[in-house]
């Protein structure tokens, strides 16, 4: 254990940024740089993942020798598990369920993030959400989405 | 709000008495999704609108618009390709989806002609060769002659498109190097031309239509192997460089498979909007040249395109991944 | 005199029966679909476009117009209410309105929004109706070069966005960048950091960064101590702002009335700058620089008169040139041309009734806007009391549902909930947000004119020096970095100002 004090949070946000910059400078490697004249696709990103870099480096070092004034605090672990995936579930299934069922369990899934909310009232809300913006987006504006889709076909 | 309303409880009307009359099954009996493969504005999709309006009338069903754009058209052409056959997702499509990406893209999202059932082609769209005022050339062969002597620039809607091929056209066959410019859209490639920050452009003639009426813009020639009616003064680059011939184009596909039946019934459709004379009137306004051909014609002029240009986008080395 | 006739010509189209009517159902319709979390004006015009393509070419172009304004009025108090921006400019708006709202000065900030935004309206329609022309010929002027050193003006501003660190801000900013250029280079046509997803070909959808970074990474920070903890305090103790408030904000409208309207002019995305340099001006003439970020009403005001000001003046290259500033513009020269109208400088002179009309519907527009809204300020603030866990289900079916709705794109979908990750790990490492998203939408222009630039240059980098507006701006850009970079060395001001965001 060391006793000297260092920022946490200031060390993660660096060894981040620096990680970010090395991925965007791994993708980079495959485009032609090209001279200052005819910039080649490469050339912009490489500068902008060095000075990303440089600049995740500055945030990591200058997190030693004081203390994290803002400890990290909680994860919304359940937030995450639940809130994430709504939208990649609607994207999933909008097409083959149709607009009317993937927004239903949209709206469920979504719903599940909050430890307040029991199954009975996630059901009734997803029913609400998905009824009125069933009226407003399908009639109301027309959107071009299929309501039910061939996966639900009758 | 209440326009639509009523005008899509006509269309009801009419398609309860058009199922009526005929079998439960008869083609169409819901509404048909028009991908347009392009975002909402653009002149394909001004194209696709007027003509999904009408068929709807012809069909007595709604054709209803879908805008997915994306990778220069290869995103929507990609999806329709992949869609059921059953006449119920078709495509807009434009000599980008159907002769030039194939070409050009290196991994091929669809082929052209396996993957899809023609419809109709629908207008033929000139393009035009422009420039800034002050750029001190009045004909075609005033500028291959300035191009030989000095550094130019050309802007055009972007790396790819039917107006950049028209312009590595004619730099082969005039036998000049003029440096181009790719911008996002036609509109921002325009602003610089009408700027004087970039002399020279080819543009659709649609879109650059109203500058070079107002003097703003040069027009030297249009692309057309003829004049086009809306310029009778502008030659055609043609006249000059005998055998430059391109122009943009739409036409309607359906998927590969779908049944012969339902391919006529568009067909039909397809020919008889475009036959209303209002939809003639805007597309003159437009520039555009109405064709509405039958489905042969189309496959027929999808593998004219594809020939024709395929030398084009391999001198000029054009590739995207 | 011509302006006069000109003008009452307008008004007599645009305050027809029909046209008042139409105007009014697109600023209702705006304001109601911009609303919704997750939806701005591109995808609300994109969502009532068809419904305008029925009317007479007036009729639709008011209604579409007034949607746009009702679009954005209507973004802003979903940035302001639930953080969840659906534009660059309401990204600026969230960053104090939403603070405000916390402290139950919800109501405070809606109002200065709205009387801001329809004094920059105002002002502005005024403008276009007298300058149109000339300034057009000032647009004009500016080149790769000139557009190369405005987008670097707007980030050197926008490190003054970020109320921590200053190298935190800035690393926020490069990222943004970087993930601007995701998608299809322009002039080699090379895919970018696309993974080989064709569906990234033309970069990542703004609609989808913004929500992700904001409004989710938000939803995540509230979901992670729900049992003693508060989104919002329940003391709300007034709507309307006091008269020391009104007093407060005449400066920052008239300063961002001002930026906003010369932004807008510029065709090539000077008005995605109005709301971001609006915020600077005013952090950097505030007596009290550390409140931004807290929930300064200056940093409401300001740029929300900024961005109306620019959304207004962007009207000017559209209507004398035919050339969209924006992808609303280009829909809406969509819908002039199915209309039988050819965009172009003809308009003015061809069809004076259009022209004319449609901007003394502008102002009509911003009048029942500001009418229609002030009264809602009351619904909109008790939508607060609505309990968090019902309130957010919701907002992610609307945001799925926006973000779908532009271009139908599955994987828009997926850069969302990547994007609300991120946003929420930034959030616990103490970057904003805001400086990345300044940075994804300049990163492409900065990008694509620099190296337009140096094409038509032959390679000369003096051409940034050699054009006089070129160099001014460059100028002034090193004059903003002086002052941004001031406080910093004498006081260390990222250690003194660090938020304590508990």
């Amino acid at each position: 254990m060391s006793t000297k004090p260092k920022d946490g949070t200031d060390i993660a946000a660096g060894l981040l940024l620096m990680a970010a910059a090395g991925f965007f400078g791994w993708q980079t490697r495959a485009l032609e740089i090209g001279t200052s004249l005819r910039m080649g696709p490469g050339y912009f990103p490489m500068v902008l993942s060095g000075v990303l870099f440089l600049l995740g480096l500055v945030v990591f070092l200058r997190a030693f020798g004081r203390e994290d004034d803002e400890p990290f605090g909680k994860i919304a672990w359940r937030g995450i598990l639940f809130i994430l995936p709504a939208p990649i579930f609607f994207g999933l299934t909008v097409r083959g369920l149709g607009f009317v069922p993937a927004l239903f369990l949209t709206s469920f899934i979504a719903a599940q993030a909050s430890v307040r909310m029991r199954p009975v009232p996630a059901l009734i809300l997803a029913l609400a959400v998905t009824i009125l913006s069933t009226l407003i987006f399908s009639y109301g504006l027309g959107l071009p989405f299929r309501r039910f889709g061939p996966w639900v076909q009758f | 709000m209440t326009v639509s309303i009523t005008r899509r409880l006509l269309l009801g009307a009419a398609m309860a008495l058009g199922l009526a009359g005929a079998a439960a099954a008869e083609y169409p009996e819901r509404p048909i999704t028009l991908v347009i493969p392009f975002a909402a504005g653009g002149s394909t999709d001004v194209v696709g609108r007027i003509v999904a309006d009408r068929m709807s009338q012809e069909l007595g069903q709604q054709v209803i618009v879908q805008n997915v754009g994306g990778a220069g058209g290869s995103l929507g052409a990609g999806q329709v390709a992949k869609a059921d056959p059953d006449g119920y997702t078709i495509l807009m499509a434009t000599v980008a989806t159907h002769a030039l990406n194939p070409l050009i893209l290196k991994q091929k999202p669809y082929d052209p002609v396996a993957d899809f059932a023609p419809i109709s082609l629908l207008v033929l769209v000139p393009n035009v060769l422009a420039v800034n005022p002050e750029l001190p050339v009045n004909s075609v062969q005033e500028l291959i002659d300035l191009a030989k002597k000095e550094p130019l620039a050309y802007a055009s809607s972007g790396n790819g498109t039917p107006l950049h091929l028209s312009g590595e056209l004619f730099k082969a066959m005039a036998g000049i190097d003029v440096t181009h410019i790719p911008y996002k859209g036609s509109g921002p490639a325009l602003t610089d031309v009408l700027g004087n920050q970039v002399p020279i452009i080819f543009d659709n003639l649609p879109s650059a239509s109203s500058h070079i009426a107002s003097g703003k813009l040069r027009a030297l020639g249009v692309t057309t192997k003829e004049r086009a009616p809306s310029f009778p003064d502008v030659p055609a680059i043609a006249e000059t460089l005998p055998g430059y011939e391109t122009y943009t184009w739409n036409a309607l596909f359906a998927p590969a498979g779908t049944p012969p039946e339902v391919i006529e019934r568009l067909s039909a459709a397809a020919k008889a909007a475009m036959a209303d004379p209002a939809v003639a009137e805007r597309m003159k306004d437009f520039s555009a040249t109405i064709v509405a051909s039958g489905p042969e014609e189309l496959a027929e002029h999808v593998k004219a395109e594809m020939a024709k240009w395929e030398p084009v986008v391999r001198d000029a080395n054009v590739s995207l991944d | 005199m011509d302006l006069i006739s000109n003008l009452a010509l307008g008004f007599s189209v645009a305050s027809s029966f029909a046209n008042l009517a139409f105007c009014l159902i697109g600023v209702l319709l705006g304001t109601l679909i911009g609303v919704l979390p997750g939806i701005g004006a591109t995808a609300t015009i994109a969502m009532l476009l068809p419904i305008t393509f029925q009317l007479e070419p007036v009729s639709s172009l008011i209604m579409l117009a007034g949607i746009y304004y009702g679009a954005q009025y209507g973004g802003s108090t979903t940035a302001i209410l639930i953080n969840m921006p659906g534009e660059s400019s309401s990204a600026v708006t969230a960053i104090d309105g939403y603070q405000m709202a916390r402290k139950g000065r919800a109501g405070t900030a809606l109002a200065v929004a709205a009387l801001g935004s329809f004094f920059a309206g105002t002002v502005s329609t005024f403008l276009v109706a007298i300058f149109a022309p000339p300034l057009t010929e000032v647009a004009l002027k500016f080149g790769a070069a000139e557009y190369f050193s405005l987008m670097v003006m707007g980030l050197v501003m926008s490190v003054a966005l970020a109320h921590g660190s200053v190298v935190k801000a800035l690393a926020m900013v490069v990222l943004g960048l970087l993930l601007g250029l995701v998608g299809t280079d322009i002039y080699t046509g090379a895919p970018r950091f696309t993974m080989g997803i064709t569906q990234y070909a033309d970069g990542l959808n703004f609609v989808a960064v913004a929500v992700g970074v904001f409004g989710i990474a938000e939803i995540l920070r509230n979901l992670e101590d729900e049992h003693d903890r508060e989104v919002m305090t329940k003391n709300i103790t007034r709507l309307f702002p006091t008269r020391q408030e009104l007093k407060q904000m005449i400066g920052p409208v008239l300063r961002g009335t001002g930026v906003g309207s010369v932004l807008g002019i510029l065709p090539g995305g000077g008005a995605i700058l109005a709301s971001f340099a609006s915020y600077t001006v005013e952090k950097k003439l505030s007596a009290h620089p550390e409140e931004f970020g807290q929930g300064a009403l200056a940093g409401v005001a300001g740029p929300e008169s900024a961005n109306n000001a620019g959304a207004q003046t962007s009207f000017i290259p559209l209507l004398t040139l035919g050339i969209p500033a924006n992808p609303v513009m280009a829909l809406m020269i969509g819908a002039m041309i199915i209309q039988g109208i050819v965009p172009g400088p003809n308009v003015v002179s061809e069809q004076p009734r259009l022209f004319w009309g449609i901007i003394a519907s502008m102002w009509i527009g911003n009048l029942m806007l500001v009418v229609l809204n002030l009264p809602l300020i009351g619904l909109w603030v008790r939508l607060l009391t609505v309990p968090y866990y019902v309130l957010f289900p919701i907002i992610m079916a609307m945001c799925s549902i926006g973000v779908y709705s532009v271009a139908s794109n599955t994987y828009d979908l997926f850069a969302v909930a990547f994007f609300g990750l991120l946003g929420y790990v930034m959030s616990k490492l103490r970057c904003e947000p805001a400086p990345l998203l300044l940075g994804f939408v300049l990163g492409p222009l900065l990008e694509e004119n620099l190296r337009r630039a140096m094409i038509l240059s032959r390679g000369d980098p003096t051409t940034f020096l050699t054009r006089p507006i070129s160099a001014t701006l460059l100028l002034l850009s090193l004059g903003v970095l002086i002052l941004v970079f001031m406080p910093q060395i004498r006081k260390r001001r990222d250690e003194v100002f660090t938020e304590s965001d508990a």
